[in-house]
């Protein structure tokens, strides 16, 4: 009998070759801050089981931290599923060996970041953020209504302030080197 | 008593989430809580920005907490978002003294300086810890008994609560038990502490709608009169996103009000539904406030 629903990764694609693979990287995320957890990790799967994310679509937890505990860095570092976490911390909250799998994304998504490989919603966040100071924008509509309910003016941001620390922080050539990479793919 | 307090971005600037200042204005004044907003607050770089750049989305929590140091005062706020993110910072500046030279780097060149003692609370926290249900059940003049509600806890409030340490977020009780005093009828129900994909609107939008659309399915086969929030983003996804829900899944028996918690604490406390902005909300929530209403004074 023929087999109509094939499984899409089969033999042919496994295993693994030792040179595409990067022994150092689980090190490397295990020696920044939030990423401590990860070497613990028994692979038991409780963040699969409780996230969000995974109830919806084909995207797992486990599966991530499988291929970061391999060492597939440019695969992972490039790949859409470590935009897709939710960071509702149910995975860290359950997790039995504190792997605390919520920081060890932020982890990977400040390395994806810095090569330009960041979600670009959250760079147009971030962009909005540099020029108003928060994410959204004082409307005059609001305003009116805010004076009908008895609310205070909003005060506006201290942009000055907010953007020197941005700067100095290293937040802005984030935001430059993804943005840069957009016009580049255009 | 006497708090700074962080609104977040989104408060004060939708429509829809107004009604949870001016509320939480109302509570807190009427619990004789003086407040101080922070001034000029600028946006705390929650998750999401911590994601592009841990380091400076700490140092951007942390000049907010810096103003709050300045005054001597300890910080509330009502934004789940907010908090996780001044929690996070306190948690940093402890653990990670090489992190925390650089924090000290970055503000110095803004002529702040944060030492780190700055104590935030959730709104809620704050009612629950230092208010206590007692003070509210002494000032409840309004039955609320009439109805029933779904409480969503939601996620950055409680998760992970050994940073946040509320209270063990799979069963948690406390915000239930700070609706008792009025008489509300709390229920539990599949998938009430579940994410609602806030975090992934602007970013994966099919995604987030996609949890909604769970959360919302779960919620409508609860029987509720209503969703009660304590976060910005559960609020904008189930009152602002609930029409767009209802057209792409034909959920055409999806009709459900969704207010904040300090609204209907306020309304409780014998305050109009106007001057809670209960009128501003997406999903138009004439029906519920009627049934409160109808309720009639204690």
């Amino acid at each position: 009998m023929e087999q109509t629903d094939k499984p899409k990764t089969y033999r042919r694609d496994l295993p693994i070759r030792d040179d595409e693979v990067d022994n150092s990287f689980k090190y490397e995320i295990a020696n920044q801050v939030g990423g401590e957890g990860l070497l613990h990790c028994l692979k038991c799967g409780a963040c699969s089981g409780g996230c969000p994310v995974s109830s919806v679509t084909d995207y797992r937890p486990r599966k991530v931290l499988g291929h970061v505990l391999l060492g597939l860095k440019d695969e992972v570092l490039a790949s859409e599923s470590i935009w897709m976490c939710a960071a509702c911390f149910t995975c860290e909250e359950r997790c039995v060996q504190q792997v605390n799998f919520t920081d060890v994304v932020t982890v990977l998504r400040n390395m994806a970041s810095r090569e330009g490989n960041a979600a670009p919603g959250y760079i147009k966040m971030a962009e909005a953020v540099m020029q108003n100071g928060r994410v959204t924008t004082r409307t005059s509509v609001v305003d009116k209504m805010r004076e009908k309910l008895g609310l205070p003016p909003i005060q506006d941001p201290d942009i000055e302030q907010l953007g020197k620390i941005m700067q100095a922080g290293g937040l802005i050539k984030v935001i430059e080197s993804n943005t840069k990479k957009e016009v580049e793919t255009e | 008593m006497k708090k700074a307090i962080a609104w977040g971005c989104l408060i004060p600037t939708r429509r829809s989430l107004l009604g949870y200042e001016a509320s939480t204005r109302k509570v807190l004044d009427h619990l004789n809580v003086e407040t101080i907003d922070i001034p000029n607050e600028t946006c705390c770089a929650p998750f999401w920005m911590q994601s592009l750049d841990l380091t400076t989305s700490i140092a951007m929590a942390a000049r907010n907490l810096a103003k709050a140091e300045e005054m001597g005062l300890d910080l509330i706020t009502p934004c789940s978002g907010c908090f996780h993110a001044y929690k996070r910072v306190n948690h940093v500046l402890e653990h990670y003294p090489d992190l925390r030279e650089r924090i000290d780097d970055i503000l110095q060149r803004v002529g702040l300086h944060y030492e780190g003692k700055v104590e935030s609370s959730h709104l809620l926290e704050f009612l629950y810890k230092e208010i206590g249900i007692d003070e509210l059940q002494r000032n409840s003049t309004r039955d609320l008994s009439s109805i029933s509600i779904g409480l969503r806890y939601g996620c950055h409030m409680l998760k992970p609560h050994e940073l946040l340490n509320i209270e063990y977020s799979e069963r948690p009780t406390f915000a239930d038990e700070l609706l008792e005093p009025f008489g509300i009828n709390s229920v539990e129900y599949a998938g009430r502490h579940r994410c609602c994909g806030g975090l992934l609107r602007g970013v994966q939008d099919d995604l987030a709608d996609d949890i909604l659309h769970e959360r919302l399915v779960d919620v409508n086969e609860a029987g509720v009169d209503g969703i009660v929030t304590v976060c910005s983003l559960c609020h904008l996804q189930h009152d602002m996103g609930q029409r767009g829900i209802k057209r792409k899944y034909g959920m055409n028996n999806l009709d459900l009000p969704v207010v904040h918690f300090p609204q209907l604490i306020a309304l409780g406390f014998g305050y109009s539904p106007e001057e809670l902005g209960l009128d501003m909300h997406t999903v138009k929530t004439d029906k519920l406030v009627a049934k409160i209403m109808g309720g009639g004074r204690r």
